[in-house]
């Protein structure tokens, strides 16, 4: 019995626990026909266990989640032909070559005649047709999962960290992949802990934390809603610099490359600031002034950080 | 059951067989070096021979004959030791654990027995050995057999005993035809098993069965498609055995449709048991401990060496519950005896066992990592 037809995923007051542990808390949204959709949370906030759940691999604990009108817990087996997985730490058959993984899982979703070249032209495996899994590097391992993933041709993929472990020109090449499936039009459920990914490939962002969701909404939304300041930032300053802007009662935090970032409420207070450092004979090297990301909205909303390593420093050009 | 789905798997893991050198070795190599190995020891022995210093202290024609009849059939190649030395301290410097003295006199004793003068008079011949040497006990055999046979040549009386042997069997069967149906046994439950569990505790380790779990396969799919993969290594393995036996050793044995049905019903039974220990052995290295676990006890207890008479009594008790047991026993029904009873009794019971092990193995395989 369909449950409903403008949202391809809902999910409704959905808990898991291991023991005494609240993996997922009582999270609830929907996912719109059409829109790619991005759980955005740090290591450990429940992103997995919930994708996992409405993907049929764990069971809840409580909740409901239907899947194309379908309650997963009910209706498993219809589900599954219309759905793409690329599982967290994505890994297949060591000694199997790229077109026989495409292949060995078209059969298994009962598909005698799979587009195995087209899958490889559009994740740019074209020339590792003949290579062995175990030969792959760990971003053609992660490009060989997501065609994989769309192997059965589905209505709703479902990609969990798909670039997390590789290095920035992977990842751009696993990005071009994922916006080639958002203009055809599949439904995209990503989580992530890159913030830059969920920002330039997601219509709808989900931010998790310890189990709970705490915001959803647009990028930009999300940005509007919960960050009502700019970011001014100056590059290079001098001793001096900081301890003037102590004075004006901000709370300036300074980078190894001598640069400073300070939240302003109003563009006005960046003219002041900059009245205030010239006039106390601070020179200024250089300067930008922007809206916060979604970064900063994840810090103000969750007060952790959004990962463990060390991206803040420039990794994605 | 999906046809195409058990294909599609059965492929993948020959591929991965094919591709895979060691897997090439233990499926093919390693049961055919121990059909040679334990082959050459134990086929032949009249091909035995041990080393035998002697010391004559007689110095005698009679002496020369008796150290002659210790050589005659080959067992033994004696060396001769000064008879100035001390034998004990020769035996212990030189590391033997067998050394045997002459006595003198030997001559004049045996000439009074013969000549009737003293017919009970007799001499000792003294053994210096090693008691915890392994091999001492198998040689005293021999040189006890060797001694008996030279008292009557010596003293010129005739057998009056002897063996006469008639075998309940068409054809007289040697340790090798016994021990082959036992190697085909054993590799098959060694390949069925660990193979089973090993894989099933890499793939998930490698989150491969987790990805499976987002497909339609089943577990029946992946149960039979599994058992069907280990089929095949079943009768590689088997053949390779096989071969080796009729080419190096000359094996009779009778090959029947019963050989097939047994392979089957051996892979259905381990495989099965496999995936029964797969949710304990989570890990490649703990599922390795639990493979040998099992397999250690089946392959000594369960008479794929030795006949399982030649154990103590309540350990052939134990071994009438080990699964191998029955595959030992009914293969060699089937391959030596022709012993139609037994071979049903023994399929019976393993088929049971399989239909047991097949249906609790379904039923605990699981694709994710917990609830």
């Amino acid at each position: 019995m369909p449950h409903s037809t403008e949202y391809a995923i809902e999910v409704e007051a959905l808990t898991k626990h291991y023991g005494d542990l609240q993996a997922v808390n009582g999270v609830s949204f929907n996912v719109r026909q059409g829109e790619v959709f991005a759980f955005l949370g740090p290591n450990g906030a429940g992103k997995t266990t919930t994708v996992e759940i409405i993907e049929g691999i764990r069971t809840p604990t409580s909740g409901k989640v239907h899947v194309l009108g379908m309650d997963i817990a009910k209706n498993k087996h219809a589900i599954i032909p219309r759905i793409g997985v690329l599982p967290q730490g994505f890994s297949s058959f060591d000694r199997i070559t790229v077109r026989e993984s495409i292949h060995y899982y078209a059969q298994l979703f009962g598909c005698p005649h799979p587009d195995v070249d087209g899958l490889m032209h559009l994740t740019e495996l074209q020339d590792k047709s003949r290579v062995q899994f175990r030969e792959l590097s760990g971003g053609l391992k992660q490009r060989l999962g997501i065609a994989i993933a769309l192997v059965n041709d589905p209505e709703i993929v479902f990609l969990d960290e798909p670039t997390t472990g590789l290095d920035p020109h992977a990842r751009r090449a696993v990005w071009d992949v994922l916006l080639g499936l958002k203009n055809q039009g599949k439904v995209v459920f990503l989580t992530t802990h890159y913030m830059e990914e969920a920002e330039l490939l997601a219509d709808t962002v989900a931010i998790i934390a310890r189990g709970n969701i705490v915001a959803i909404g647009s990028p930009a939304e999300l940005i509007e809603r919960h960050a009502h300041y700019m970011c001014l930032t100056l590059k290079s300053v001098n001793a001096t610099t900081a301890a003037t802007l102590r004075q004006m009662n901000y709370e300036p935090v300074e980078d190894h490359r001598h640069n400073i970032k300070v939240l302003v409420p109003h563009t006005d207070d960046v003219y002041a600031i900059l009245q205030s450092l010239k006039s106390a004979g601070n020179a200024l090297p250089g300067m930008d002034v922007r809206k916060p990301n979604l970064e900063e909205v994840f810090l103000a909303l969750t007060h952790e950080s959004l990962r463990g390593d060390a991206l803040a420093d420039g990794d994605i050009s | 059951m999906t046809p195409r789905i058990i294909a599609a798997n059965l492929l993948v893991r020959l591929r991965t067989f094919s591709r895979e050198r060691s897997a090439l070795f233990f499926t093919i190599a390693f049961p055919v070096i121990l059909v040679l190995v334990f082959g050459a020891i134990f086929t032949k022995p009249e091909h035995l021979n041990f080393d035998l210093p002697v010391q004559d202290l007689d110095q005698s024609t009679a002496s020369a004959q008796l150290l002659e009849s210790l050589a005659v059939d080959g067992v033994f190649k004696t060396t001769v030791i000064p008879p100035a030395v001390d034998a004990t301290v020769y035996a212990r410097t030189h590391k033997m654990n067998l050394v045997l003295v002459i006595p003198r006199g030997l001559a004049a004793a045996q000439a009074r027995r013969i000549s009737k003068v003293d017919i009970n008079t007799s001499v000792n011949l003294t053994y210096i050995y090693d008691p915890s040497s392994t091999s001492v006990t198998t040689k005293l055999s021999y040189l006890s057999a060797i001694v008996a046979t030279t008292n009557q040549l010596m003293t010129g009386t005739p057998a009056f005993i002897t063996l006469v042997e008639q075998s309940i069997l068409s054809a007289k069967y040697r340790f090798i035809e016994f021990f082959v149906p036992g190697i085909i046994a054993m590799a098959v439950m060694t390949s069925s098993l660990s193979g089973a569990l090993n894989m099933n505790a890499e793939l998930r380790q490698k989150g491969i069965l987790k990805k499976l779990a987002t497909t339609p396969i089943t577990r029946t799919d992946w149960l039979l498609s599994n058992i069907l993969y280990q089929l095949v290594l079943a009768i590689i393995s088997t053949i390779s055995i096989l071969l080796v036996s009729y080419l190096v050793f000359d094996v009779r044995l009778h090959l029947n449709a019963w050989l097939p049905v047994y392979l089957v019903l051996e892979v259905f039974v381990f495989v099965g048991l496999g995936m029964l220990l797969t949710p304990i052995a989570k890990e490649a290295e703990s599922a390795t401990a639990a493979a040998n676990a099992f397999l250690f006890p089946m392959m000594f207890l369960s008479g794929t060496f030795f006949p399982v008479e030649m154990m103590p009594g309540f350990l052939q008790t134990f071994a009438k519950v080990l699964p191998l047991y029955y595959m030992n026993e009914g293969l060699r029904a089937s391959m030596i005896f022709m012993d139609n009873l037994t071979i049903v009794r023994c399929a019976t019971i393993t088929g049971g066992v399989a239909a047991v092990v097949f249906i609790a193995g379904t039923l605990v395989t699981r694709w994710d990592k917990g609830t």
